[in-house]
């Protein structure tokens, strides 16, 4: 007679897909709130982007918050 | 590991506590800045750069209503990318972190990382309010900050990897290296440039706000993560044997 046994075990390694896609969304995130001077939306505006600084405006305060260099 | 869910777990933990972050901000941060905004537009005044007209306040307030709202969906974006490192590094310590529990695991990850990677980069270019830094340095200050979180950070995974190498009754010894090695960063890394010429009690009463909006971020992120890590377990794996 055999026995079926269910194991739950914890697998160590993270799945290197996730951790890529992971490491992008940090990188992404922290450019847009720490680091951004109107660089994303010059890709669809153009230079206008620059003086507008929209998502510069948006994330100000959070920056400034948050510790990062700002004016 | 379910790959799906590990992923949104960590985006959705980073994302609340994140907005958690922002909500906590526009209560104790936003009354600092709009003070230190105040004394720019004095300056503005007294430069005739502008004037105190009714206009001038109606434009002022519509930007800064933006600006607030932005706070939070700012907070939001900021809480999934710092989420996303904190999950990839809870993801990689989960089985070597004390604890039997995953909430107290995430909890004292989430301590070191505030430690490391917030605290002591703050200690040496401490949070400023709007009107300190001067446009003409804020490379060199992104930089300078970057720099110290990576060196703070790396420091940390690699004097981890001396205490885990150190025989028992020596561990202490890779702590000591840490500390000794961030008080050498920290004297060598050159400082702020920028001279505060604001009010120092403006400055220090923000700084306080400042840290405690970014530790209630961290606090958040570790209860949030490591119940719906406990809850969910995107690391198991069912066999039959
Ligand atoms: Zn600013």
């Amino acid at each position: 007679m055999r026995y079926t046994e269910q194991v739950t075990s914890t697998v160590s390694k993270p799945p290197m897909l996730a951790i890529a896609l992971l490491a992008v969304v940090f990188a992404f995130g922290l450019f847009i709130v720490g680091y951004d001077q109107g660089h994303l939306f010059s890709i669809v505006q153009g230079a206008e982007a620059y003086e507008e600084l929209y998502m510069h405006e948006m994330t100000h305060d959070m920056r400034h918050a948050a510790g990062f260099p700002c004016h | 590991m379910k790959t799906l869910l590990f992923i949104l777990i960590v985006l959705i933990s980073g994302a609340l506590a994140g907005t958690v972050h922002g909500i906590v901000n526009l209560g104790i941060v936003e009354p600092y800045l709009d003070q230190a905004i105040g004394i720019e537009n004095q300056n503005l005044f007294e430069a005739g750069k502008e004037e105190d007209t009714p206009q001038f306040w109606a434009e002022y307030s519509a930007y800064r209503d933006w600006q607030k709202g932005g706070q939070v969906l700012a907070g939001a974006i900021l809480g999934t990318s710092i989420g996303a490192l904190f999950g990839i590094v809870y993801a990689f310590s989960r089985q070597i972190l004390p604890g039997n529990n995953d909430v107290k695991k995430t909890f004292l990850l989430a301590g070191i990382m505030w430690f490391t990677l917030y605290l002591i980069p703050f200690l040496k270019y401490p949070a400023n309010p709007p009107t300190v830094g001067d446009g003409e340095t804020v490379v060199l200050r992104a930089i300078l900050y970057l720099s110290f979180i990576a060196i703070s950070g790396f420091g940390a995974v690699g004097f981890y990897q001396v205490y885990k190498r150190l025989k028992q009754n020596i561990k202490v010894l890779a702590l000591v290296g840490y500390a000794a090695f961030i008080g050498m960063t920290f004297v060598l890394m050159p400082p702020n440039p920028d001279e505060v010429t604001a009010p120092m009690d403006l400055v220090n009463e923000f700084r306080i706000m400042s840290v405690l909006g970014v530790t209630v971020f961290w606090i958040t992120a570790a209860v949030i993560l490591g119940m719906l890590w406990h809850k969910l377990r995107p690391d198991s794996e069912i066999s039959i044997k």
